[in-house]
């Protein structure tokens, strides 16, 4: 394909895109003129341009929408539904012929002739009109058509010798002079064309290529440097540089979520009309940025979920208004950030779903058993509609009410390394949460040690680790018929040994004669727990791209360069359960929920850990990982301690005076616990942790009132660590720079 | 060059042409690599092996950013594997770039075409579909290495085959 020809391809999907956006909006405003104006010139620049190249069906097809949209933009018709809705189809028709321009370098075969007559009837009652001599004051005009889109050399091959049979009303034609960007309207149309450029995604790969190895040389210098004080300062500024332009690049690749909200106007109409449903759409944080292939690949799953609340979701217009709501349903579409994640919510103000029916229809599809069902909560039963099989569509859309491919969104979501969640009340509406990483070229990994190479862990799919000393190997780790198993809190999860996996012709040291790591695994719903020889501290790890020949293996999903230049390869958990033969049926899957349900009726889990002699609890749900350090890493603002991980600022909670304890020996090791608070993380500064059980309440003497604060764990009162008591970081510390600064300043 | 047009009238009917080559080590053998095919040479690295890969991937090293798949040639030949660290020659063919792992890299010699001569019948066929003749020098033969051959999706292929 050559470039010219290129070049037409991608502006004539940006000027599409913008009237998909423009023809929405005009269904509530019909007579605004800017809209109208900015429609007209997308369709006139792609017939102006298809003539010079030569494109003949589809200037033919452009042609009948212009005269259409000539028509309205001179007033002569009223944009009403039966001409959008012909208009919307002219989009798809031109959107397909372009695609098949892209895809086979031909305009392809298709017979556009209907849609063409169609738009034609559209302009019946003008063309009807026209015949009578009072309404021909429009040729008055004799001005030419004035260059409708000066900026796209294309368009101003002087093509477009036929004349418009709508001449533009001469009051309009200075809106038309208007450059044209290939940018959102709302922003000042000259700067946004100087300030913007268009760069190859794949040299923006590139860069992030090469920053990414700065970082890991940044590593390497940061180690190799620390001893040597005069360095401090060099290396430190290296480490200030190297994480802002990280930070930059990755920026390069990021685009406003609108690219794909830009859709759902578009989605929400057509499938009202359809369904009979009247729906006000919000959206929200338009401009929040994610990564270009993340913006991507959550298309489908935000297009499945906007479809599910219109469907099932949002109630017919009488059946609302005879529950007391505003028969105009609203549907909400929000995306933020919240730490390294964005989040996009899809909410709206339906019927939300039965709980009860969920539960009937898991029985009844033999999903769960009755027993189990009863145990459930609201929120495990709820997990439910994610489940393959649980959402095969006519069985969930008549019962339920929701759940037509949940599994594929939560699939897609998760093979990007993000989460699903789902929030639902009864008469008020549902709420669906899809959390995404920032980028997909940096994620946190485990790094783990197994036939004397060091294999990286997705963080994603770990969700807790045990460790079986080679004592304890005999009793812990048992054997069904040449499977190995392990009781993981009174059920039984299968282990693959990532050693016998790897090297299956090798020598392997028998589970009881070395240290056994268990890192349980949860892949696409397979639980189980992978063995390895050795664990390595958690890395944020670049991702890069394998052979053809070492990706057949099925393993190995990439690999990466670690801190301290190795290479590590980056373990596929999914294909490791395939090929160790992990599976698990729906049934079991269920069960392990109920499982979990279970305990919670016993109570939190909490985890039991030690800070300076005195035992505390911290609830387990809370907790995001646990980190072992010198305590040298520990850096103050002020007199508040906190931990700078990798440029992320800890509030560091030391009310066991561990920190205080360890201020002597600068290579003490403390334990930090990472927690959630609300949207916030915080640490707590322990010296062991201890095991993990579960707590159970406690009531005062006398009044017999549940007592706050306090747990029995391990049959002993323990306090329960405060974690909104942790205080604020000062706020206005934005960027890494000024944190670095900050600190900087009162270090020195 | 006389004597070679005599003993060769062949060669001599076409132009003489010149070609540059880099001379790497295996054991005793020396082995030619066109040098217009070569990005770059990697010294004393100690690739990371990969395990359940196929037998004549050398593992991988990181380059330039990227992490790059190495062949190994002794594990091609029927060699034992080398102790210690070995040359990485960086080859480019068709499709994209791999590593080729030598015992260690001689020199650059320019060598004509009228020194050429094709794989001997005698050759075993594994070694003929990865040799690509060899240069008569004063004092050994330079066996010629072709990359696009040693290519790592070739040879799962071959494999495969």
């Amino acid at each position: 394909m050559d470039e010219l020809t290129r070049e037409f391809l991608i502006e004539s999907q940006e000027g599409l895109d913008r009237m998909e956006r423009c023809l929405t909006d005009l269904e509530e405003r019909p007579r605004d003129a800017d809209l109208l104006g900015d429609i007209f010139r997308s369709v006139h620049t792609i017939k102006g341009t298809t003539g010079f190249l030569g494109f003949k069906r589809l200037e033919k097809l452009a042609h009948a929408g212009e005269n259409l949209l000539g028509m309205l933009r001179d007033g002569k018709l009223l944009a009403d539904r039966p001409i959008i809705t012909g208009l919307l189809q002219l989009l798809d028709g031109l959107r397909s012929i372009l695609k098949s321009i892209e895809t086979e370098a031909s305009e392809g075969e298709g017979a556009d002739s209907a849609l063409i007559e169609q738009l034609e009837a559209l302009q019946a009652p003008v063309l009807a009109q026209a015949k009578q001599p009072a309404r021909i004051k429009a040729t008055v005009h004799a001005e030419p058509e004035p260059p409708p889109a000066a900026v796209h050399v294309s368009s101003q091959v002087p093509r477009q010798t036929k004349p418009e049979r709508t001449a533009p009303v001469a009051g309009k034609a200075p809106d038309e002079a208007e450059p044209e960007v290939s940018r959102p309207r709302t922003q000042t149309a000259g700067t946004a064309a100087e300030s913007t450029l268009r760069v190859d995604v794949t040299l923006l790969n590139r860069m992030m290529n090469l920053v990414g190895e700065l970082v890991l040389t940044r590593n390497q210098v940061l180690q190799a440097t620390a001893a040597d004080p005069n360095m401090t300062l060099l290396s430190r500024r290296l480490d200030m540089v190297t994480a802002d332009l990280r930070e930059n690049v990755m920026k390069a690749r990021m685009q406003p979520v609108s690219n794909i909200f830009s859709k759902v106007p578009r989605i929400v109409r057509d499938l009202s009309q359809s369904l009979g449903r009247r729906v006000r759409l919000q959206v929200e944080g338009q401009d929040t940025e994610l990564d270009k292939s993340l913006l991507e690949a959550i298309k489908d799953p935000l297009t499945h979920a906007v479809r599910n609340s219109l469907d099932h979701g949002i109630e017919l217009p009488e059946d609302r208004v005879a529950v007391g709501k505003d028969p105009e349903g609203t549907l909400k579409l929000r995306a933020s950030h919240e730490g390294s994640h964005v989040v996009i919510e899809v909410s709206d103000d339906g019927a939300g779903i039965a709980v009860e029916k969920v539960r009937q229809k898991a029985i009844e599809r033999g999903v769960i058993t009755a027993d189990r069902a009863a145990q459930l909560g609201e929120r495990e039963l709820l997990q439910l509609i994610f489940l393959p099989g649980f959402s095969t569509a006519a069985a969930v859309t008549n019962v339920s009410g929701r759940g037509v491919g949940m599994d594929v969104v939560r699939t897609n979501v998760e093979k990007i390394g993000g989460k699903v969640e789902i929030d639902s009340r009864t008469g008020k509406g549902t709420t669906l949460r899809l959390r995404i990483p920032l980028t997909l070229a940096i994620i946190p990994a485990l790094i783990v040690h197994s036939v004397n190479q060091s294999f990286a862990l997705p963080q994603g799919a770990l969700s807790e680790l045990v460790h079986v000393p080679p004592e304890q190997a005999a009793q812990a780790i048992e054997w069904m018929e040449g499977v190995p198993l392990y009781r993981l809190r009174g059920k039984l999860l299968p282990l693959v040994f990532l050693d016998r996996l790897l090297m299956p012709a090798g020598e392997h040291k028998m589970a009881t004669e070395r240290d056994n790591f268990i890192a349980v695994l949860d892949a696409d719903g397979r639980r189980f727990g992978l063995v390895v020889d050795g664990l390595a501290d958690p890395e944020e790890i670049v991702v890069k791209p394998l052979s053809a020949v070492l990706k057949d293996i099925g393993l190995y999903s990439g690999a990466t360069v670690l801190g301290n230049a190795d290479l590590a390869l980056i373990l596929d958990p999914s294909a490791i359960a395939l090929k160790a033969g992990v599976t698990m049926s729906v049934r079991e899957e269920a069960a392990h929920g109920g499982e979990e349900d279970a305990e919670a009726v016993k109570g939190l889990e909490y985890l039991l850990v030690e800070a300076a002699g005195r035992r505390a609890a911290v609830p387990l749900t809370e907790v995001l990982r646990i980190e072992q350090l010198p305590v040298s890493r520990i850096e103050y603002i002020g007199y508040r301690p906190v931990l700078n991980f990798e440029g992320q600022l800890l509030p560091i909670e030391d009310t066991g005076g561990v920190l205080a304890a360890a201020e002597g020996d600068p290579d003490t090791q403390i334990i930090v616990v990472v927690c959630r608070e609300g949207t916030r993380h915080v640490g707590i500064a322990v010296s062991h942790v201890l095991d993990v059980a579960a707590g159970a309440d406690l009531f005062e003497a006398g009044t017999s009132q549940r007592t706050g604060g306090v747990t029995l764990l391990k049959e002993r009162v323990t306090g329960i660590v405060d974690l909104g008591g942790v205080q604020a970081l000062p706020p206005g510390l934005s960027t890494v720079e000024q944190r670095w600064n900050q600190i900087a300043e009162t270090v020195a | 060059m006389s004597t070679a047009t005599v003993m060769y009238p062949k060669a001599s009917a076409e132009a003489v042409t010149l070609v540059e080559v880099c001379s790497v080590r295996l054991a005793q053998t020396w082995f030619g690599v066109p040098i217009t095919h070569i990005l770059e040479i990697v010294g004393s690295a100690r690739p990371q092996p990969v395990p359940l890969a196929p037998a004549y991937v050398g593992g991988l090293v990181h380059y330039r950013g990227d992490v790059l798949t190495t062949v190994s040639l002794r594990q091609l030949l029927g060699l034992p594997p080398k102790e210690g660290t070995q040359d990485i020659l960086v080859l480019e063919c068709s499709s994209g770039c791999f590593g080729l792992l030598v015992d260690s890299v001689g020199e650059v010699l320019t060598v004509s075409s009228v020194d050429h001569e094709a794989n001997p019948s005698i050759l075993d066929e594994r070694r003929k579909t990865l040799f690509a003749g060899a240069y008569k020098l004063k004092d050994k033969l330079l066996i010629m290495l072709d990359p696009e051959r040693l290519d790592p999706m070739r040879l799962s292929a071959a494999q495969a085959g």
